[in-house]
């Protein structure tokens, strides 16, 4: 029995519930599903204008052109038809606390930052909150992964990828520990406190700092070549690091640092690394690429970091880091942001008002995520044989307007859109 | 008749010296001196305007007698050749701490050496309430010599200095003290010479006040204060205000930090009717217009900044455009001061090395500094600007006999300070008595002769010996003093240790010697004839090269015209009116004269037109952020006590915020600049037009209605920070603290009511004190009055609701609720109040009180037809305020043109300002935005800004500016490059990042 059905139903079916402030996750897929007639923006530059796209059992079935691909809609037990609308990969937020942190200011709702230098064997992934109600406002404009990132010290821990939509942290997993954060010593301090931001001073620990994380590393090498008989968690987090099955993503800015931080990946022969922020790394673009690191490139929409650089150089830097031919993403981290996490897509919206195409700028926060986090097998483009978690939004889902997500799938499951912030706005509309 | 006259002169001196006894008991015999000292044949500066050549000076009893070409020496006259010499008046420093105690804050644990300022202290005495007023301290009650400072000061060329303490914003009175080390009471010269103030708050352990604002208002409140106390009606007896009146007759002078302070404390000195002295920074360049009109004279420093370390580019990238200007101009401010007939003094303060203290000087002159206006600025005028000029400054019959002897006109290359007269009495710096030893001498020692070189000077000398025939040089290791002198040196195995005496005019050196198996022997030198030919290394004068220009400000996107202002024609755009036509598509606008003079089709341009193409474009008024903490010297914040009314952020407007210019390119033509949220009752707002380039007057909007910020909740309780020891810590409290307050500012309303009802008559009959005027409850009573509208900081539904209880009860207004978050929630009730809503789009989860902050917020707040307006509180969101009103279209669907106006219109509605902008409408405001495409795209940029029909912002332009700068950055790297070459010191690049302020920010440091 096939069901055609229009959108509008989905686009207020979740009014009926507004019992749970997060709603539950969704059940697996057990329908074959066909969208037809959506404008798809594949997520790896390509875009089908009608397009033809199933999925079953979590799994794109048919990624096609629907006035060129001949096809049964009879075999498929719900057809929807999407014309006028935009489909999407799910955006992918790297480098995220989110689920880490509900309330900033409230410090008991605050799990990003373990105490001490060196925290390799840290895992952000066992403090996730599935149930956090940040995340169902998040999924709302589109984004359904997440890299969950902690915080802090010298290595701050291992992040791991999920997926938005689960009962537990188990549930959520895409990859387990996919990578260790380094956070690369900064050479200036800036004094004073976030009311009263103070002068930079020169930071006095910078080589200390350094030397530390090449003891360590040194160390931890050493200690990966045998099986030692007394097991030390932090080296043993380490030599996925060494054998390349764990990114390292190193958190740096200014282009001193970054320097001497690849310098650092040469002297360990670090196989898979990413840097995280990179303001100053379109400077060093041709070492970036010669030794295969990618960049997340930090928050589009900031700030330039000196007075004289160009007001439009951050919304400008993807493109600058592109056309250098460097391998990058987006991240947001910074203040708001966890409830930020939300605002990703027009990060690459601004990407593309400076120089990138609208499909280029997707990719930044799609296939080029997925794959700088090492999911692109299964996640980042809208394609046969990976996982159908995609959406579908009203219009440009880069675009604050049009940015409207009425259908939004992960791993083939149909998830709800609803969210606390939702709720509250029909409860009060009705007041 | 002149001579006897003269005559008639030193003898009424030398009589006055006799009765001028000490109090002091003499433990031995009297020893006074009453000689006369005379220099003769030297060129003498009476000031920097006259001098005379091969004259004479005579003083006695530490006073000048008499200076001439044909002056009569009496018998008893100590005679000093100072042929080829010159005499200059001793240099005056009006900014100085000699003898007093420190100002330095103590380290903690170590509280002594702070006289009447520590907290405990002033509460015991009958001091004022705040430490950081203290106008009673008296300089010369605390004032002890210090030879070893004193000794630095001379050697440098000063004989007297006006010192104060450096502490807090009421300073008390400065004495000038001459710089011998006899006694105390020799050294004052004037007890009381000045008062001083700054608006640092310095060691006071007070709380208040924390900010700049704060220290400016409570300047103010002492004015207001000490003239209440003065009508003698006070029921205290208040020592602080009655040393404040005390004071008021003697020159004020004020300690700034920079150039905008200046400019600061000059408007509260003419609130007054005060004109004070400023102690100025070295920047005064870089508004000099501004400077001149306040018709100050300043005490400059020479502390110049150095050259930074910029080889190596990637440190270069540290170093911000405006302290690479300020390196290259700071020279420079001297000569723009007398370019522009300020008057003004030097000061050493502030230099790292004090001997770099004429040197400096030297720069300025180089950099056009007339030499002659810099002698008197370091004699004349300091003496003038305290009136004593009748005892220092210049060297005339009478004066003080202050005096330098240099070994050539004063800014010569070479000259030496040699002798520094105090008050007649002689300090050598450099005894130019003792011959010059440099030379080539032939060396023998008991019949072996040497050839040996003396180079360098007193006290360290550099020398060599070379055998008759080797050219190997061997060092020597030459002490010398005064006429003894000593050699050692060894050849191979030999060891050579000569000692004896300098005769016949250094030429011959003669004495004893022990060699290397201790024989006693003879040796002696003579000099040789030739001269030892230094090479001198052209110093390439990287003065005489082209000096950059003053940009407005001088930094990054400064400007270095000021903006001109012709007729502007935009043709065919899309016009969003926010009026009731809507939005017209391809219409035409004139801005003429800074209004929109004309809507409509085939405008005919005036000539001189400059006339855009506006096909494909869009256009719509300029944004205007209601809230907006941008462009604010040091401290957004009063929060020291729970209600600051009396602070205003107009008093700290800082134009020379890059944000401003970046909020340009944002489209941001104008704002409410407000005080932070950490108090109930905050500050004051300034309401700006963003005029870069401008002055902080010229950026605020005319007749713009005050403002002032309220705040509620967890910032005011200081949930997430704070000791917890400042009331309010609950909601609970913050009410009381409203009813309070308004409760005070009522019964001072009618206190005053009642009295200005009197009519001099019944005054005269019957007289009343005039209530004390506080600035505080001044305001709380404009609120009342309708005069002063407020914009609260707020959150959750109870405590807006209760702050319009308050206001309903109390008989005042909320204007604006601001940030408002619960704002949907209580709709009704503030439609029912009539207060506005200036809300974030999307922000929540950084607090517990944002958690039910909803980014529907603006659109149903918007539904229940409430003035509804999206603001940033944050410099990276204000440039992005049209994207932030799209999200009211994305969550709740408000309609387009109702977004827009939440950023445009809808501000100018809160902050009074709509009917001079927020739409586009002929006779409003010329600030509009030229948009590339849809406003509200993402896509979409801005293209140009205009303020009063000023182009602010031109993305075109912008790319050419962008090269302009990294000119300017490359040209001064390059002079910094050469300057090091040259020998300058230089320092070690470092980031210099302007603070950036929310009200409301949280964040977690976590900065390793």
């Amino acid at each position: 029995m096939k069901i055609v059905i229009s959108i509008l139903l989905f686009s207020f079916g979740f009014l009926g519930n507004i019992v749970a402030q997060v709603p539950a996750p969704a059940p697996k897929q057990t329908k074959k599903i066909l969208l037809m007639n959506g404008t798809a923006h594949l997520g790896d530059g390509k875009v089908i204008e009608n397009s033809a796209i199933a999925f079953e059992n979590g799994k794109f079935t048919i990624v096609s052109d629907a006035t060129v691909i001949r096809l049964d809609v009879s075999k498929f037990d719900t057809v929807i038809s999407v014309s006028g609308k935009h489909i999407y990969p799910g955006f992918i937020a790297p480098n995220s606390r989110l689920g880490l942190v509900e309330i900033d200011a409230v410090k008991a709702t605050r799990d990003q930052n373990e105490i001490g230098e060196m925290n390799p064997n840290i895992r952000s992934i066992i403090a996730y909150n599935t149930d956090s109600k940040i995340t169902p406002t998040v999924r709302f404009n589109g984004i359904l992964m997440a890299q969950i990132t902690p915080q802090g010290g010298l290595i701050s821990g291992s992040s791991s990828i999920v997926q938005l939509d689960a009962w537990n942290w188990e549930d959520a997993l895409i990859k387990e520990d996919d990578g260790i954060h380094l956070n690369w010593p900064k050479m200036f301090n800036q004094t004073g406190w976030w009311a009263e931001p103070g002068e930079f001073k020169k930071n006095e620990k910078y080589k200390d700092f350094t030397q530390k994380i090449d003891v360590f590393f040194t160390e931890a090498l050493a200690y990966s070549k045998t099986e030692p008989q007394e097991k030390n968690l932090k080296y043993e987090a380490m030599k996925k690091v060494f054998s390349g099955e764990r990114t390292l993503y190193i958190h740096s800015d200014y282009v001193k640092e970054l320097q001497e931080a690849i310098n650092f990946v040469r002297k360990f022969n670090l196989k898979k690394v990413a840097i995280v922020g990179g303001y100053d790394s379109w400077m060093l673009a041709d070492q970036i690429k010669e030794n295969n690191i990618s960049v997340m490139l930090r928050r589009v929409h900031d700030l330039p970091v000196r007075p004289e650089d160009d007001v439009n150089l951050p919304y400008k830097m993807p493109k600058i880091l592109l056309d250098a031919g460097v391998m990058i993403c987006l991240e947001n981290s910074g203040d708001m942001e966890a409830m930020g996490t939300r605002n990703l897509p027009f990060y690459a919206g601004t990407a593309a008002a400076y120089g990138l195409s609208k499909e280029e700028a997707l990719k930044l926060i799609t296939l080029n995520t997925a794959t700088i986090l090492g999911i692109n097998d299964n996640y980042g483009s809208i394609q046969t044989g990976k996982s159908a978690t995609f959406f579908v939004s009203d219009g440009d889902a880069l675009n604050m307007t049009t940015n409207n997500v009425v259908l939004a799938y992960i791993d083939g499951r149909m998830i709800e859109l609803t969210n606390h912030q939702l709720q509250l706005y029909e409860k009060f509309k009705s007041k | 008749m002149f001579k006897k006259y003269i005559f008639f002169f030193t003898l009424s001196v030398f009589s006055f010296a006799v009765s001028a006894q000490t109090t002091f008991p003499v433990n031995g015999v009297h020893d006074n001196n009453h000689n006369y000292s005379a220099f003769k044949n030297a060129t003498i500066f009476l000031d920097g305007d006259r001098k005379i050549e091969n004259a004479t000076m005579l003083i006695k009893d530490g006073k000048v007698v008499q200076i001439g070409n044909s002056v009569a020496i009496p018998k008893n006259t100590v005679v000093y050749d100072l042929t080829g010499k010159y005499i200059y008046p001793a240099f005056i420093d009006l900014y100085s701490d000699y003898g007093l105690p420190s100002s330095k804050k103590p380290k903690k644990g170590n509280e002594e050496n702070h006289p009447n300022v520590k907290k405990e202290e002033s509460k015991k005495g009958a001091y004022g309430w705040n430490p950081a007023i203290h106008p009673e301290f008296k300089a010369q009650s605390k004032f002890n010599i210090n030879s070893k400072e004193s000794e630095e000061l001379r050697k440098i060329g000063f004989g007297a200095v006006l010192t104060h303490y450096q502490d807090g914003i009421a300073r008390g009175t400065a004495s000038l003290v001459s710089l011998d080390d006899e006694s105390n009471n020799l050294s004052l010269l004037k007890g009381n010479a000045a008062a001083w103030y700054s608006f640092k708050k310095g060691k006071s352990q007070e709380d208040y006040p924390s900010s700049l604002m704060g220290s400016i208002a409570l300047l103010r409140q002492t004015y207001y204060d000490a003239k209440w106390y003065q009508s003698n009606l006070a029921d205290e007896y208040n020592i602080s205000l009655d040393a404040f009146n005390s004071i008021q007759s003697l020159p004020q002078f004020f300690d700034a930090t920079d150039y905008l302070t200046v400019l600061r404390a000059d408007k509260v000195g003419d609130e007054f009717g005060k004109q004070y002295f400023f102690k100025g920074n070295g920047d005064e360049y870089k508004r000099i217009l501004d400077i001149k009109n306040t018709n100050g004279k300043f005490i400059i420093p020479v502390n110049y900044p150095k050259a930074f370390d910029v080889e190596d580019p990637y440190d270069a990238l540290l170093i911000s455009l405006e302290d690479m200007k300020h390196w290259e101009l700071s020279p420079t401010n001297a000569s723009v001061l007398y370019n522009h007939q300020i008057e003004f003094s030097f000061t050493s303060e502030g230099l790292e090395n004090k001997k770099d203290f004429l040197k400096n000087i030297k720069k300025a002159i180089e950099n056009g500094l007339p030499a002659n206006v810099a002698i008197n600025a370091l004699t004349k005028i300091p003496a003038q600007f305290i009136n004593a000029q009748d005892k220092v400054g210049t060297l005339d019959d009478g004066k003080l006999a202050n005096f330098i002897i240099t070994s050539d006109s004063l800014f010569a290359d070479e000259c030496k300070i040699y002798e520094n007269w105090v008050v007649g009495k002689r300090m050598v710096v450099e005894d130019y008595t003792l011959p010059d030893i440099t030379g080539n001498y032939s060396l023998n020692i008991d019949g072996k002769v040497f050839k040996l070189t003396v180079k360098g000077k007193e006290p360290s000398y550099k020398a060599f010996v070379k055998t008759e025939t080797d050219s190997t040089k061997h060092n020597v290791n030459l002490k010398r003093d005064g006429d003894l002198i000593s050699l050692s040196f060894n050849i191979k195995e030999d060891l050579y240790r000569l000692s004896g005496n300098i005769a016949t005019k250094s030429a011959i050196w003669h004495g004893m010697g022990q060699v290397s198996e201790g024989d006693w022997v003879k040796w002696s030198t003579i000099k040789s004839i030739e001269k030892i030919e230094e090479k001198k290394e052209e110093k390439t004068d990287s003065t005489k090269k082209s000096m950059g220009a003053v940009w407005y400000p001088n930094m990054a996107y400064g400007l270095d015209t000021s903006s001109v202002n012709p007729p502007t024609l935009i043709k065919n755009i899309k016009v969003w009116t926010n009026e009731k036509e809507g939005i017209l598509e391809s219409t035409d606008i004139l801005l003429y004269k800074g209004k929109i003079h004309q809507i409509g089709k085939d405008i005919i341009a005036p000539e001189g037109t400059v006339i855009i193409d506006g096909k494909g474009k869009q256009l719509t008024p300029g944004i205007i952020d209601e809230h907006s903490h941008i462009a604010i010297s040091r401290g957004v914040n009063e929060g020291s006590q729970s209600i600051s009314a009396e602070v205003s952020i107009a008093d700290v407007v800082n134009p020379d915020d890059v944000n401003i210019y970046r909020q340009l390119a944002g489209g941001v033509t104008a704002a409410q600049l407000l005080h932070g949220s950490a108090n109930p009752i905050g500050g004051q707002s300034a309401l700006v037009k963003l005029r870069w380039g401008r002055s902080t007057e010229e950026m605020k909007i005319k007749g713009a209605d005050g403002f002032i910020k309220f705040a509620l909740g967890e910032n005011v309780k200081r949930s997430n920070w704070g000791s917890g020891d400042r009331f309010p810590q609950t909601r609970m409290g913050v009410e009381q603290v409203y009813y309070d307050a308004f409760t005070r500012a009522k019964e001072y309303q009618k206190e005053w009511a009642a009295y200005k009802k009197l009519t001099p008559k019944q005054l005269k009959k019957n007289p009343v004190p005039a209530p004390r005027k506080d600035l505080e409850l001044d305001v709380l009573v404009e609120i009342l009055e309708a005069k002063r509208f407020i914009t609260c900081h707020s959150y959750v539904q109870s405590e807006i609701n209760m702050l319009m209880h308050v206001a309903d009860s109390m008989g005042f207004k909320v204007n604006t609720f601001t940030h408002i978050l619960e704002g949907y929630k209580v709709a009704d009730k503030m439609k029912a109040h009539g207060v506005a809503g200036s809300t974030f789009s999307d922000w929540w989860a950084y607090k517990f009180e944002v958690n039910d902050a909803i980014p529907y917020n603006a659109a149903l707040m918007n539904e229940k037809g409430i003035v509804v307006a999206i603001n940033s509180d944050d410099a990276e969101m204000g440039r992005r305020l049209n994207q932030e009103a799209a999200k009211a279209v994305k969550y709740g669907n408000v309609s387009e043109e109702d977004a827009l106006k939440m950023v445009t219109l809808n501000p100018a509605k809160m902050l009074h300002l709509d009917s001079m902008m927020g739409s586009i409408k002929v006779g409003k405001d010329a600030d509009v935005v030229i948009w590339s495409g849809h406003p509200l795209s993402i896509y979409s940029k801005v293209e140009k800004t205009f303020i009063d029909g000023i182009c602010y912002y031109d993305a075109e332009k912008n790319e050419i500016i962008n090269k302009q700068i990294q000119a300017e950055r490359i040209r001064l790297i390059n002079k910094m490059i050469e300057a090091k070459k040259n020998g300058e010191a230089t320092q070690s690049a470092k980031p210099n990042k302007k603070p950036h302020y929310h009200c409301d920010g949280y964040e977690i440091d976590e900065d390793y």
